[in-house]
């Protein structure tokens, strides 16, 4: 075996890199050069046209539109749920922090649509939600709108995004030393002033990973929304789905997810740059 | 002061772990009561519903297919995972954190679009949908997990032992039989456990694979399109307590807290 170091390392890699390759990369390539493909009599047949994309933004632009505010609504509430459970664990309570991130990591890999049809009887007039609030007496008769509606979309999916956006929360705060807080503290700054100074500004990477995973992720979704969104909303997931298997046309399928993809990577970016100019230490400058 | 904010956080903490477990709760819970509406009141303790759902033909298929799949996942992505993560170990950090990037886009990205893709390109090929295009579908979303747990405990390893294995005449294969295997076992064990927890879970990217065929997953699915069946709470909860059994025993043996 007189194999270099630099041949044994890359053939260490070259089983995960074919696999990447030939069932992400290729299959994603394909998908994008099928967007300018069209339909004719039921089969794919390779062409040059713009026309798909036209009409993604004809017709689906107020759909990609509603996506991204319910996406934007989703990642927003998980990742600000996410860093007052991270911040729980990391500075306060010893036991219950840990308790609360062994259930998040345990329920991390497992039960998606267990967690999507759990929150469909939760949430339903007769679900334990709405009888939890009438024996509480804070409402009267069940609330309605909790099921078939975007607010079933949010709800489910913050909680399902929820242990996905801890972690690396989590992680960023773990890196956050110890002794500039004490030194804050001694030198007069309340809670919240060291908070948003001193920590925020330091885990600004692990906000905006998690805040990218809790967007991605429900942009996408079509399972949520079909299962507990109700008639009325229909996410940009439902018509790629139903463009691919009800309509048979994958070409304007694709153009629409790539379209989505495309959009949600500027919503990031807006994102990244709205985050670096908040969390600019103030003594920074 | 100090009481009053410790009070504050307590009460939150109880919300939070509340909120992320009570549906899991219910599930199961409603999986062992009577009430087939699975709602309150519940009615009394049977398990009734599993009896019914071990009566059904379709789940022993669909257990069949979700063990074949999760376990030839399982293994191909420890090997492929495991060798990648050593030798992302042995490259510079430049290298390892930009292959990582790569190889970690496939779970970034929203399922559906990779589930497309897969499908449409096996459907150009003209190859026939089943286990053997599911198993390697799922691959591609469960090796970044070997990945990247596997290399965050070889990026600590002391490499000097290696050397030392080596001059003493030990060749690549004896030097990971007997020194690097029984270091990274768990860890390896652990990785594994967590790549088949995802396969076995997943839902999106096995419908689309499979074509006819059926797993734990697919056939929930095809319940919740049904009318009421009342068996897919005990479903539901053999695929939570699978996943979630799984995850504990994976987090055990690598002692991975995120």
């Amino acid at each position: 075996m007189s194999l270099s170091p630099a041949t044994r390392r890359a053939l260490g890699l070259s089983p995960a890199l074919a696999i990447f390759g030939l069932f992400f990369a290729l299959p994603m390539a394909y998908l994008l050069v099928v967007t300018f493909w069209r339909i004719k009599r039921y089969r794919l047949t390779p062409d040059f046209t713009l026309g798909n994309y036209a009409d993604v933004f004809g017709d689906y632009l107020h759909a990609l539109g509603f996506t991204l505010a319910i996406a934007l609504t989703i990642a927003l509430i998980t990742t600000a749920l996410a860093f007052a459970i991270a911040y729980l664990i990391r500075f306060r309570s010893g036991l219950f922090g840990q308790i609360i991130l062994l259930s998040a990591l345990a329920t991390l890999f497992g039960g998606y649509l267990v967690k999507i049809y759990a929150w469909k009887a939760m949430l339903g007039a007769q679900g334990s939600v709405n009888l939890l609030l009438i024996t509480l007496g804070l409402i009267d008769e069940p609330i309605s709108w909790l099921l078939y509606s975007p607010a079933a979309v949010v709800i489910t999916l913050v909680h399902f995004m929820l242990p996905f956006a801890l972690l690396p929360i989590l992680a960023g705060l773990r890196g956050v030393s110890e002794a500039p807080l004490e030194a804050a503290r001694d030198l007069g700054a309340k809670p919240w002033q060291i908070t948003r100074d001193i920590v925020l500004p330091q885990c600004r990477g692990s906000l905006f990973s998690a805040f990218s995973i809790a967007f991605l992720i429900p942009a996408g979704d079509y399972v949520t929304p079909r299962l507990v969104g109700g008639p009325e909303t229909f996410m940009v997931g439902n018509f790629i789905e139903n463009l691919f298997v009800g309509r048979m046309n994958a070409p304007m399928g694709a153009a629409l997810a790539f379209t989505t993809l495309l959009a949600c990577g500027i919503v990031l970016v807006a994102a990244n740059w709205l985050l670096a100019r908040a969390l600019t230490p103030k003594w920074g400058r | 002061m100090i009481a009053r904010s410790q009070v504050v956080w307590t009460a939150f903490g109880a919300a939070a772990l509340v909120f992320l477990l009570s549906p899991l709760v219910l599930v199961v819970f409603f999986s062992l009561s009577e009430n087939a509406n699975a709602t309150f009141p519940p009615g009394g303790m049977t398990l009734h519903w599993y009896d019914v759902l071990f009566g059904n033909p379709d789940f022993w298929k669909a257990l069949g297919n979700s063990a074949i799949i999760t376990l030839c996942v399982g293994l191909v992505s420890m090997i492929s995972g495991t060798l990648a993560a050593m030798a992302l170990a042995r490259s510079g950090p430049k290298v390892a954190n930009g292959v990582i990037a790569l190889v970690t886009m496939p779970i970034m990205l929203p399922p559906l679009v990779l589930a497309l893709a897969l499908a449409t390109g096996y459907s150009s090929l003209g190859l026939p949908l089943g286990l053997a295009t599911v198993i390697p579908s799922h691959l591609v979303f469960t090796q970044p997990f070997v990945i990247l747990v596997v290399y965050a405990q070889m990026s600590g390893f002391n490499m000097a032992i290696l050397d030392s294995a080596r001059d003493l005449g030990a060749g690549p294969w004896t030097i990971f039989r007997t020194v690097i295997l029984p270091i990274i076992r768990p860890t390896l064990i652990g990785a594994t456990l967590m790549a088949m927890a995802v396969s076995l879970d997943d839902f999106i990217i096995t419908y689309f694979t499979i074509g006819g065929g059926m797993t734990l997953p697919t056939m929930i699915w095809g319940m919740l399109r049904k009318a009421l069946d009342p068996s897919i709470n005990a479903l539901g909860s053999l695929v939570l307590v699978a996943t979630i059994g799984t995850s504990l025993l994976a987090l055990r043996l690598t002692r991975y807290r995120g």
